[in-house]
């Protein structure tokens, strides 16, 4: 008897689907792994056998990722997704999350932290169907609201959940209203994709409820994915706070960088580090690296510092100044150098805006 | 003749930014130069004592570096470690010379 877990990659990349077998290799419950490098190879294969995952590539020539995930939702709302591109669009990571995929992964990242990534799939390929994972449940309870959408019925939905009830309204086709304890419309919309272990029912459709809710399912969905790994109910502080970490380690893996730290000019403001543990170390030697420069510059009368580079064998170094802080960027020993200092400044222009 | 004298003192003198490279040992003493005998040996002194000092902090901080690039508007200082010691250039920028910055390579 088969008790193996199925994978399937696929990857038009013949390179990257040999990578992909053997970082999957590594995972503790052996799975049998199978790859393909066309969208309709794939589909045919999860036509004539049961898969219980997919790692699907999102760039590919005819049928791309996007159109492989959307039909593949469709035909095998069992299957486990995992998005993976080697291009940090944010574009695409929306686009696939609303296809609702489970993961979405940068090959870079993947490479970068294998073990993370090999823990993931783990935990996908661990998950149960319908047991109290949210990504199941918001499934079961959206296939039901995107029927009734889709047939552009009228109805009133109360969905439970424990002790807890809520109601959706829809009016010829459209979600109208939800309202979950003391919220409304799409709060309480966003809310209710969050419960788990749901049941629900149909009531008689009232037409005379008032419309709080103007935004299309899919719209709404989008926004709840993007927020779904916070805590339930962020604050839209904590939502742009969340956005602007997620453009920065954009950046940073865009770029290529090791590290990001970014040094207040005054000692007793903090100095932050991203991909770097001892931030305080550096940030004190950054302080002494840019005065001590300024006070050479000064006796030299050579104008202003621009920038001052580290250089070792393990990293290069890079400060430069933006946005009333100095930003110490560590890069990889491969990189460039000729476009350090660019690419230095471009990193810190993004991650200052 | 006194009064031309009088005007003659006023003018200010112009230095030139140093060019050429001097080595110094681990104590920051100065071993060898090519920089010009008119410029001030306390400034290559100071030189040298922040680049060493930036070495050694560098390494208390788990940062430990081989070469060390301060670029001014009018001046590359390009120091790279030597047993201890240093050696250092010291290159002024003008429009004839693009800035060397991170171009300069690694040690």
């Amino acid at each position: 008897m088969e008790t193996r877990d199925k994978i399937l990659v696929l990857d038009d990349e013949g390179d990257w689907l040999d990578v992909c077998r053997e970082f999957l290799t590594l995972l503790p419950g052996k799975p049998d792994i199978r790859t393909v490098s066309s969208g309709m190879s794939a589909l045919s294969l999860l036509d004539a056998e049961p898969f219980r995952l997919l790692l699907c590539d999102l760039k590919m020539p005819r049928m791309d990722g996007l159109q492989v995930l959307s039909i593949v939702r469709r035909r095998f709302p069992e299957l486990r997704t995992v998005a993976l591109t080697g291009f940090s669009d944010e574009d695409f990571r929306s686009r696939a999350y609303a296809l609702g995929v489970d993961m979405f992964w940068l090959k870079s990242d993947m490479q970068r932290n294998p073990q993370m990534f090999l823990e993931c799939i783990e935990s996908l390929l661990g998950q149960e169907d319908g047991v109290g994972v949210r990504d199941d449940q918001g499934k079961n309870l959206l296939d039901v609201i995107r029927m009734e959408l889709a047939l552009r019925n009228s109805s009133v939905l109360r969905i439970t959940s424990g002790k807890q009830v809520a109601q959706i309204w829809i009016k010829d086709g459209q979600l109208i209203d939800a309202q979950v304890e003391d919220a409304d419309g799409e709060v309480a919309f966003g809310r209710l994709l969050k419960w788990k272990s749901t049941a629900f029912e149909s009531l008689p459709a009232e037409p005379a409820h008032v419309q709080t809710i103007a935004k299309s399912l899919d719209a709404l969905l989008l926004e709840s994915v993007q927020t779904v790994k916070k805590t339930d109910y962020a604050t839209p502080a904590q939502v742009e706070e969340q956005t602007k970490f997620i453009t920065r380690l954009t950046a940073v893996a865009y770029e290529g960088a090791e590290f990001v730290a970014t040094v207040p000019a005054q000692k007793q403001d903090t100095a932050k580090g991203w991909g770097i543990k001892d931030v305080d170390r550096l940030a004190a030697w950054v302080r002494l690296a840019e005065k001590s420069a300024q006070r050479l510059g000064e006796e030299f009368n050579s104008g202003p510092l621009t920038h001052i580079v580290g250089h070792s064998l393990e990293r290069s170094l890079l400060l430069v100044r933006g946005n009333g802080r100095t930003f110490a960027i560590g890069w990889p020993p491969e990189a460039d150098p000729r476009r350090l200092f660019e690419q230095s400044i471009n990193l810190a222009e993004t991650w200052a805006s | 003749m006194g009064i031309l004298n009088w005007f003659a003192k006023s003018a200010p003198a112009v230095r030139r930014l140093p060019a050429g490279s001097f080595t110094v040992d681990r104590h920051g003493n100065l071993m060898t130069t090519t920089v010009g005998s008119e410029y001030p040996q306390w400034l290559l002194d100071d030189t040298a004592r922040v680049v060493l000092s930036l070495f050694r902090e560098a390494r208390a901080a788990r940062m430990p570096l081989t070469g060390l690039d301060l670029n001014f508007a009018g001046l590359h200082i390009a120091a790279r470690e030597m047993q201890g010691g240093a050696i250092i250039f010291l290159s002024p920028q003008n429009l004839f010379a693009p800035l060397l910055s991170a171009e300069s390579g690694r040690a």
